[in-house]
């Protein structure tokens, strides 16, 4: 057997990878973490708003940490556009009044400053960090993993390695783990970052983030179903706006690049962008990504393991994101502290063999929170609505997905999970309260 | 100073080339069906003689939208040289 450089290495420094190597170095193990742009984070798009789910049962770190926040959310805005104007609002999903100034649904960041401070986080706990270095294979000896080798020819042989490489899976195909996520899985997102200024975000969006929906003839956004509505999330001195469309649809593969920016020149001509927004704000940075929001939807998809002999998957890599909510980065986050638990008791038994490494991927199916966001259907169902032609079904389905009946579907996760932090320290409760009170601080 | 290009229409995004391309195109594979054209943002593609090659990699954000929609398994997709590629301060 040849000698190794690390106990583990850590592809990717993007949302997940440097949460599994803190927890690997903080239990002595010499841990690589391996990011191929030049700062991490720079490499990682993203709407961003975190929920506040990811916060209270992800790290403990964050939580009781000083994260670069943006801005806290309270709630979300569904508007209605038809023949260009909004017609009607939902915005029953929201923390109610007295408490806003206290709780969040969540928190908007920018991807860079944060991925960077989990990165820092990381190294001060004792991994190491190497930064412009793109892993572009991996070794195999046997069928097993035994580690990477980078752009710059150098092999860098670990016990296990961790694959936090986000969408594109390269090196778990590599690996012959898993195969590339099906078009209609993936939904391309372009997203425009606009300056405004504090003042008027405060009174225009406030702490909320906005949702605008619209039948097909709208033409604002892709065809119910098949993308997002179009997204404006506030932060401190800024918004971010996305639309985005799943590469591949009813009818085949759309021509992107014309139907995203026809989006959005319709959605420029809604009148409460042209009054509210358009006079306010100064376009910044048009950037895109692509995200596997519908991976947990698809039985062959879902069932591509997340581990493989040498080496566990972690976050996008894994196909965690949420169906419906959109969000990737929590269970990033809870994949991230699992994978590390998991190889650090696989490095104590020294057994990093496939089936020791199994119980990984059961830890992610006994989760509280995981399959119910990765399984949930109501961005799909909503293609209901398109074929029915009926707009107050539209609304209705948006009202369960995105309005106040969405509690009737996460609030049981949720409170599995609040049960299984509580049932471990009944102090978490204090701590979760503390953690809104700093956030808000944090913010003003 | 590392050489950086940029673009009007895509603002908030600056490019260090990778010495190395990144994409390719397997014409023995490639079916002409042109999804990769379809799907890409950036202009990456172009079809000639029936086959998608490769004709900029200049304003590729590496999202491998390409891969993805790609039935004949014929685009190749790595990453650029560790450093390169593009980059956001706003993501
Ligand atoms: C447009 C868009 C909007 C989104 N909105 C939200 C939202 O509002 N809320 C939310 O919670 N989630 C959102 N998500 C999802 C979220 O961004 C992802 O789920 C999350 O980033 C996944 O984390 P990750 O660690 O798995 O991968 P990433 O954060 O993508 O990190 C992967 C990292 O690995 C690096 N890397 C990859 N391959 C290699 C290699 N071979 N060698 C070296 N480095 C490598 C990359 O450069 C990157 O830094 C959104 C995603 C997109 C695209």
């Amino acid at each position: 057997m040849s000698a190794v450089d690390y106990d583990v290495i850590v592809v990717g420094a993007g949302f997940g990878g440097p949460v599994a190597a803190k927890r690997c170095a903080e239990a002595g193990l010499s841990t690589l973490i391996l990011e191929r742009a030049s700062t991490p984070g720079q490499k990682v798009i993203s709407s961003c708003t975190i929920p506040f789910y990811g916060f209270l049962f992800g790290p403990q770190w964050i939580r009781d940490g000083d994260p670069p926040i943006e801005r806290p959310i309270t709630g979300i805005r569904n508007f209605f556009v038809r023949d260009g104007k909004v017609y009607a609002t939902d915005n029953s999903f929201r923390v109610p009044g007295p408490l806003a100034n206290r709780l969040a649904i969540g928190y908007t960041v920018y991807c860079r400053p944060f991925c960077t401070w989990l990165a820092e986080r990381a190294v001060e706990a004792g991994a190491e960090l190497r930064t412009s270095v793109a892993a572009v294979d991996v070794i195999m000896e046997s069928g097993a993993v035994k580690g990477v080798v980078t752009d710059g020819g150098e092999e860098l042989r670990c016990r296990l390695l961790i694959d936090a490489e986000g969408v594109q899976n390269i090196l778990a195909r590599k690996a012959g783990i898993r195969k590339t996520y099906r078009p209609e899985a993936v939904e391309l997102c372009l997203l425009y970052d606009f300056k405004m200024a504090k003042e008027d975000i405060d009174r225009i969006c406030g702490y909320q983030i906005e949702y605008y929906w619209a039948m097909p003839e709208e033409k604002i956004i892709a065809p119910l179903g098949e993308g997002s509505a179009v997204y404006i999330f506030p932060y401190r001195e800024s918004i971010h706006m996305t639309i985005g469309r799943f590469l591949k649809g009813e009818e085949g593969v759309p021509v992107l690049a014309k139907e995203l920016d026809a989006y959005y020149r319709r959605f420029f001509q809604v009148d409460r962008w042209r009054e509210m927004y358009a006079p306010r704000t100064e376009l910044r940075a048009r950037i895109w990504d692509t995200c596997p929001i519908y991976a947990g939807l698809y039985q062959d998809m879902r069932s591509m393991p997340t581990f493989g002999d040498g080496v566990l998957l972690i976050g996008d890599a894994a196909g965690l994101e949420a169906a419906a909510i959109a969000d990737g980065v929590p269970s990033a986050w809870f994949s991230a502290e699992m994978a590390a638990e998991t190889a650090i008791e696989a490095l104590r038994a020294g057994d990093t063999g496939a089936s020791f490494l199994s119980r990984y991927q059961r830890r992610l199916e006994e989760h509280p929170l995981i399959p119910a966001l990765i399984s949930d259907t109501h961005r799909r169902d909503l293609a209901w609505a398109r074929w029915s032609g009926d707009e107050a079904e539209m609304r209705r389905r948006v009202n369960q997905g995105w309005g106040i009946r969405l509690m009737g579907h996460l609030a049981l996760p949720v409170l599995r999970a609040v049960y299984r932090e509580m049932r471990r320290d009944p102090r978490v409760l204090k701590n979760w309260l503390d953690m809104f009170n700093r956030y808000h601080r944090l913010y003003a | 100073m590392e050489e950086t290009l940029r673009f009007e229409d895509i603002p908030g995004v600056e490019w260090v080339p990778s010495p190395r391309p990144f994409i390719t195109i397997d014409a023995s594979k490639c079916t002409g069906c042109g999804n990769c054209l379809r799907v890409c943002l950036a202009g990456v593609f172009r079809l000639r003689e029936k086959k998608a090659e490769v004709a900029s990699l200049e304003r590729c954000m590496e999202c491998a939208s390409c891969l993805f929609v790609c039935e004949s398994g014929a685009v190749d997709f790595g990453w650029p040289v560790g450093g390169t590629g593009y980059r956001s301060e706003w993501g």
